[in-house]
């Protein structure tokens, strides 16, 4: 007890002493002096970081990142996105669909055909919609090829409000994920979209139909020049129809490019040249 | 010790217990006796079970923080399992990791336990087997376990004392007690009671010593674990075994580095729950930081490199010391002579290369032939090759002295012996203290006999009347006397034994040839001989032991003597030996110089002091802590080995961090109760070895010292070793904290900072264990342990806010250069957390726009981690330089001749390109090894300065902020 006393008495007289004002062992001045000298300190490292992090910054291309290969194969992605990869509805629920024809609404909106023409040029179909730089001379800013809503036709949302969610024929929208300079096909081939579905709901899926036909990402949208070089660089799209699907039952589809120059994505990555995702119509 | 039964007559102790020294006892008594006093076995104290010890080791303060990481990966990796996400296996393995690490420590814990708490099965092999036992007045042979008190037995040489017993009989009975009290000389047991303590009485012999010679009868008074053995075996298991210096600093860091661990971890997850994240995150976030936090590799390296006890001596500052073989050679040496009124040095040194005296007196040749003849003492045969000091005697101490005295002097004793044929011998006994013997001359004309005798001098003189001076044989009168007088106090105040020499022509008319001589009649003369000398025997000082002493003293240490012996020899050797320095009086010399009564010199004039065991015995234990901080150089003389551990405690009592070394079972109290408990490796008892800490192999004295100086080297050594291995801790947890503040993408993961801590940095600490030392260490008082710890504030903090915080800005630059090479600019990192690690989002933008599908994330972050890592890893081949030293400049170490470090970083090297290059299963660029290197040098020339402030101006704020 008394040795306890004497601690908690010790560790006080630690914390404060009266007799020496000290406060945690040092006296306001010694205090003052060590955080003066940790301020000084810690502003001289400030100060490196900050050189070098600005020396670093400067070596940067401000169009084109130093290194691309985590992206040799790019990404594949789904419209409409909810939070999982599923497309649940029933037709005779509006309710349950209404979200997926706004998200559509809204991720479509600049593909409009007149904000298209306005904004973007008219290019040569399969032929890469090439604009290189002279040298030191920036060719900037970078024109962009025309993606026309209406490329999608059945599922551009402008003849079928509903995109055919009502039918319980819906439309999904593919993106293939944007990366600076990739070439995606050689010969004039483009890259195209297959789905399918995985092997026990293969008689579950029904006829598909492709938009722009055949599913292909035409050439005349790459290379991407990045966001500050290409400013009003146009995704392209490729709109998958499911024709007949089953209903009432768990779809699950996966969505392939296939082109001639990317690689083909490795087992690790779900989403590198492919996407995965599961649909279920439900006729009530 | 309440043992009277020394003292009591033979009858009393019939009557005590019922027995009869005739008849022993009878059977049916005996019997009884066993039922109530059970076995006479030592019985193994109640020791803690080994799973426990075991179960101890693994529920430490820093395990127990790494079991709850393990177990909060285990729950992490079941929820993940349990959402179908098979793919992250990290937590599962962490969590392996993690245990793996604090079972291993523990193995090693509890091996270095295991290893310090044998005591109680050395003592089991003392006991013996079979015993010899009088009942009913028949001898039966019965199992030694069976004998109970009072029980009459017999033992005879070659016999272990089955029990404790009182003699009753003897012949010629001599024990060996080194064992007991590590006195190695044979002790005689005889039926006198010769000493009030039962310890130094003849007519008790104690369990488990050995008889040598001799047969004796006894009644037993003890048995079991009533035995003086089986006192002590249960006081050494009663005295708590101290933990050595360097376990109670380890101890005491590993407490901080806990505390600090669950308070970063708590704060943070605090934190975390406030800014929103769910509690399994949070959670996860603890886990983090403590395994960011907790230096996982130090454990192993210090138990595996440092805690050697070599470490633990290093803080001693108060060595107690034997005498007997540890300060002296442990072998009776001829000292001094005293002919022709002359006190002459004899070479006392191990090597024979000491300064030889004047050999041309005629008084030298009477007095060397005496010395030569009345010797009973041989040389074991065949040992021609071995130096004389060397070879093995047959005899006792002083007879064995002057056989190799003469040896050395006179030449071959034996074949002189032979030519003066010995005619008859009286040996040496207690009441005569004499030993006589009767020789032929070697002249075969010369029909004289010639009669030789030694003994205690004044005894000798008594029986002379004349004294040989340089030849001529004067007659002994009051001059002659007096100048006796003065050699023989002159030669027993330098504590040595004396003994005196005198020779007689015997009258050939008186004794003719084949004269019988009656040795217990006497019938000769044995008194009106001629006095030839004195010679003096000592057991000197090991050469190398002065220069011990002496470092002790400028490296701050006091070395006190304890010893059994006489105060006068232990004064004269602690003099001999330094330990009482020149010009140091003891109170008592003080007194005899101002010629005043002891009671009224000042105490605190005299620097040395001699206690005896018997003054001690009456002094309280304040006067005691008075005695020893008054005095500074102390010496313990007539002590018994269980007033040893109170000295030792009261040098514990006054702060001080204290070595003893011992050798007997009975010092193991002292041993264990000692921080520091150094057992002879020679002369030792296997308990004593085991209650020990460490075992000095050479019995050297100096050896300790040397220790000392290693301990020392090993103990900055350790300093800098930690506090290598504390810096990256910063660097690991600053990570976590932007992490979970900031929302960047996570830069460093646990599995890396495993890596850290498990592979690449434990060489480099280790090796830091090789690093010469910077100063002349043993001229640095011992540490202080209240205010030198092994980890102080300076330490920590500087490791911590400066180098650490160095480091970590080193990581996060070339963490946001990797990312802004792969198009993620560091405004864009912050707070893009929620994002990053979303799953279900394939197309995030970076800053050039390009979209990122998650794994294309997750292997960026990968890249992040091996980025960090190797920042780490440069600004550590920084740290390790640093750490070389802490005062000196590096280029005043040398940055080569610490081989092992050179490698370790070599090393490190490889293994963290291995690491880079195999374990990430990515392209790593090499360019990203050096944007680190700027802080790197940064470290290196930031601690340059620091040293060059703490050299140029010692004492100044600068010194006593950042010196450590």
């Amino acid at each position: 007890m008394e040795d306890d006393r004497k601690g908690s008495s010790e560790w006080r007289e630690f914390f404060w002493n009266p007799r020496t004002h000290e406060l945690l062992g040092r006296t306001a001045a010694s205090w003052g002096l060590i955080l003066l000298f940790y301020l000084i300190f810690y502003l001289c490292l400030a100060g490196m970081f900050a050189f070098t992090m600005y020396i670093m910054l400067l070596t940067l291309d401000d169009y084109k990142p130093t290194w691309q290969d985590r992206l040799a194969t790019p990404g594949m992605m789904i419209r409409p996105k909810g939070n999982q990869l599923e497309i649940t509805f029933s037709t005779s629920d509006t309710e349950s669909w209404d979200g997926f024809v706004h998200n559509l609404n809204s991720f479509l909106s600049p593909y409009n055909d007149s904000y298209q023409v306005q904004t973007n040029d008219e290019c040569t179909p399969d032929e890469y919609f090439i604009q290189e730089d002279s040298g030191e001379v920036r060719n900037n800013p970078k024109r962009s090829c025309q993606f026309n809503r209406t490329i999608l036709e059945e599922c551009s949302g402008v003849w079928d409000r509903f995109y055919g969610y009502d039918k319980g024929q819906p439309c999904i929208l593919i993106k293939l994920n944007r990366v600076i300079g990739m070439l995606p096909g050689k010969d004039r081939q483009s890259p195209y979209v297959t789905c399918a579905a995985k092997r026990e709901d293969s008689d579950k899926i029904g006829l598909l139909a492709y938009y722009p036909p055949n599913g292909t990402f035409n050439l005349m949208y790459y290379p991407y020049y990045g966001k500050k070089a290409q400013v009003n660089y146009t995704q392209p799209l490729v709109a998958v129809k499911f024709l007949n699907a089953s209903l009432n039952t768990d779809i699950n589809v996966e969505c392939k490019v296939t082109s001639n120059t990317l690689a083909a994505g490795s087992d690790r990555d779900k989403f590198a040249g492919r996407v995965s995702f599961k649909l279920r119509i439900n006729d009530k | 010790m309440d043992i009277d039964d020394h003292e009591i007559t033979i009858e009393e102790l019939e009557m005590r217990y019922t027995t009869s020294v005739d008849k022993g006892l009878t059977s049916s008594f005996a019997r009884e006796i066993l039922e109530r006093d059970g076995l006479n076995e030592l019985k193994p104290p109640k020791g803690t079970p080994e799973y426990v010890k075991f179960a101890r080791q693994l529920a430490g303060g820093l395990q127990c923080l790494m079991w709850v990481a393990a177990v909060i990966c285990f729950i992490a990796f079941g929820i993940e399992l349990g959402r179908g996400n098979l793919t992250s296996f990290d937590d599962l393995y962490l969590a392996i990791v993690l245990i793996a690490v604090v079972v291993v420590t523990g193995c090693f814990g509890y091996y270095q336990e295991f290893k310090s708490t044998n005591i109680i099965a050395s003592f089991k092999n003392l006991v013996p087997q079979q015993a010899l036992v009088i009942r009913d007045g028949q001898k039966n042979q019965i199992n030694a376990n069976e004998l109970v008190v009072g029980d009459l037995v017999e033992i005879k040489g070659g016999d272990r004392v089955p029990a404790d017993i009182r003699i009753i009989t003897s012949q010629g009975c001599k024990v060996d007690n080194s064992s007991l009290t590590g006195e190695s000389e044979p002790q005689t047991r005889s039926p006198e009671c010769t000493h009030e303590n039962p310890l130094e009485t003849r007519n008790i012999a104690f369990f488990s010593t050995t008889c040598l010679e001799g047969v004796a009868t006894g009644v037993i008074i003890n048995t079991g674990d009533r035995t003086i053995i089986g006192r002590i075996a249960s006081l050494a298991s009663g005295v708590g075994n101290e933990k050595t210096p360097i376990a109670i600093e380890i101890e005491h860091f590993v407490d901080i580095i806990a505390g600090l661990a669950i308070f970063f971890g708590f704060t943070f997850f605090v934190v975390a729950m406030f800014i929103g994240y769910a509690f399994l995150e949070a959670m996860i976030f603890f886990m983090a930081i403590v395994v960011a936090y907790v230096p996982e590799g130090l454990l192993a390296t210090v138990t595996v490199s440092f805690t050697s006890t070599i470490t633990s001596v290093c803080s001693t500052s108060v060595i107690c010391s034997d005498k007997t073989g540890t300060l002296t050679q442990n072998r009776m040496t001829v000292a001094h002579l005293w002919f022709d009124n002359h006190i002459h040095a004899a070479d006392t040194t191990e090597d024979q290369s000491g300064q030889s005296f004047d050999q041309s007196s005629e008084t030298w040749r009477s007095l060397a032939r005496v010395a030569a003849l009345c010797n009973r003492a041989i040389f074991k045969p065949d040992q021609e090759g071995i130096p004389i000091p060397k070879r093995i005697v047959v005899g006792d101490a002083s007879e064995t002295a002057l056989l190799k005295f003469t040896e050395l002097t006179v030449g071959n004793t034996m074949d002189y012996r032979n030519r003066f044929k010995k005619i008859v011998e009286v040996p040496f006994n207690s009441t005569n203290k004499f030993q006589l013997s009767i020789h032929e001359l070697e002249d075969p004309l010369d029909l004289r006999y010639l009669l030789v005798m030694k003994g205690a001098p004044e005894r000798i003189l008594e029986r002379c009347s004349t004294i040989l001076v340089k030849g001529q044989e004067l007659p002994l009168d009051e001059q002659w006397s007096e100048s006796f007088q003065t050699a023989y106090m002159d030669l027993g105040g330098l504590g040595e034994r004396v003994l005196g020499f005198c020779h007689l022509y015997l009258n050939e008319k008186e004794f003719p040839r084949g004269y019988h001589f009656e040795t217990d009649d006497m019938n000769f003369p044995t008194s009106g001989l001629c006095f030839a000398g004195l010679i003096s025997m000592i057991d000197p000082p090991r050469a190398t032991v002065p220069d011990a002493v002496m470092k002790c003293r400028t490296a701050g240490i006091r070395v006190i003597m304890v010893t059994g012996d006489h105060p006068i020899t232990a004064k004269a050797i602690a003099a001999n030996v330094g330990i009482i320095s020149e010009g140091s009086e003891t109170v008592e010399d003080i007194a005899q110089r101002k010629r005043i009564p002891v009671e009224q010199v000042n105490k605190s004039e005299a620097r040395a002091c001699v206690i005896s065991g018997g003054q001690l015995k009456d002094m309280s234990s304040d006067e005691l802590d008075e005695a020893l901080r008054n005095h500074p150089e102390m010496v313990f003389a007539r002590t018994s080995p269980q007033q040893k551990l109170i000295i030792v405690e009261s040098c514990q009592r006054l702060g001080s961090i204290v070595a003893v070394t011992g050798d007997g079972v009975n010092d193991s109290p002292a041993l264990k109760k000692a921080d520091i408990g150094v057992a002879m490796g020679i002369a030792g008892s296997d308990a004593a070895k085991n209650a020990a800490d460490m075992i000095l192999l050479d019995d050297n004295f100096a050896s300790i010292v040397t220790g000392v100086e290693q301990g020392r080297l090993i103990f900055d050594n350790l300093k800098k070793s930690i506090a290598y291995t504390l810096t990256k801790n910063i660097p690991e947890l600053t990570p976590y904290l932007v992490y979970i503040t900031v929302s960047v993408p996570l830069p460093l993961g646990c599995i890396t900072i495993l890596f850290i801590e498990l592979a690449t940095d434990i060489f480099p600490s280790v090796s830091l264990a090789y690093e010469k030392a910077e100063s002349d260490i043993m001229h640095l008082k011992p540490r202080n342990p209240r205010r030198d710890r092994l980890v102080n504030e300076a330490l920590a903090v500087y490791s911590y806010f400066q180098i650490g915080a160095i480091q970590s800005f080193a990581g996060f630059t070339d963490y946001f250069t990797a990312m802004a090479q792969e198009g993620w600019f560091p405004l864009l990192c912050v707070g893009l957390r929620g994002q990053w690690e979303d799953v279900k989002l394939q197309d995030l933008q970076d800053s050039y726009g390009q979209e990122w599908t998650y794994s294309q994330r997750l292997y960026q972050e990968y890249t992040c981690y091996t980025v960090f890592f190797v920042s780490i890893e440069i600004c550590q081949i920084a740290d390790v330089l640093i750490r070389k030293t802490r005062r000196l400049s590096a280029f005043q170490q040398g940055f080569f001749r610490n081989r092992v470090l050179v490698s370790a970083i070599v090393f490190q090297l490889c293994l963290g390109s291995l690491n880079v290059n195999t374990l990430g299963y990515f392209l790593f660029r090499v360019q990203w090894w050096f944007v680190p290197v700027p802080y790197g040098i940064l470290i290196f020339v930031y601690d340059e300065i620091r040293k060059l402030g703490v050299r140029r101006h010692p004492g100044s704020w600068w010194d006593q902020e950042l010196y450590y």
